[in-house]
């Protein structure tokens, strides 16, 4: 694992603000199937969002 | 609660699903794996990492409107407290659905804790006491 972070560019997301929307091809283990996630399903459907990143697969999270 | 968890790596979907197939640990899975080869979400919440194209150990919670309402970024070597996440997480839908000047101090579990405080002139300086409850 590196041991420094270079981080992008983008203006970071601030607490308060809309989120853009954005969408992701998901695995759902409860369907054993492909699937897909969009923040604007998530507001359409009133629901809260955890959204939980981890470095990689196959090790510890 | 009304929430979904997604969880999310530059992994490929393919990759999750042959990752929870063969760890033990995942066979009970129930939240969506998000895929993001691309790094275009990653980027966006500022977990990605240039140098090594892995996301960092972040968590955010987004509310029913699309509002960012909470978020936490640990380095690679520190695991998250998944109790911790999950009291945060109660009180921010706790505190929507009151609405009002309530607010959850650090030490607040669930609902009915009475820890609950409304800040305001009256609590300048006396922080301790109002902690104290009713």
């Amino acid at each position: 694992m590196a041991e420094t972070m270079t981080a992008t560019t983008t203006p970071p997301l601030r607490l308060g603000q809309k989120v853009p929307d954005f969408e992701l091809v998901t695995f759902e283990p409860s369907k054993g199937d492909f699937g897909k996630f969009s923040l604007r399903d998530q507001i359409a459907n009133k629901r809260w969002t955890l959204l939980f990143f981890y470095p990689a697969d196959f090790t510890f999270v | 609660m009304g929430c979904d968890i997604v969880t999310v790596s530059t992994d490929t979907q393919f990759t999750h699903l042959a990752w929870q197939r063969s760890e033990k640990e995942l066979a009970n899975v129930k939240y969506s794996m998000g895929a993001d080869p691309t790094a275009k979400v990653s980027r966006m919440f500022g977990v990605y990492n240039e140098d090594n194209g892995l996301d960092l150990r972040g968590s955010f919670l987004i509310d029913p409107e699309g509002r960012l309402m909470g978020s936490e970024m640990n380095f690679y070597n520190l695991g998250r407290n998944i109790e911790e996440q999950l009291r945060k997480f109660k009180a921010n839908i706790y505190m929507a659905k009151k609405g009002g000047n309530e607010v959850c101090p650090s030490k607040w579990k669930d609902e009915g804790d009475k820890t609950l405080v409304n800040p305001g002139a009256k609590m300048v300086g006396k922080v301790h006491e109002a902690l104290q409850g009713p």
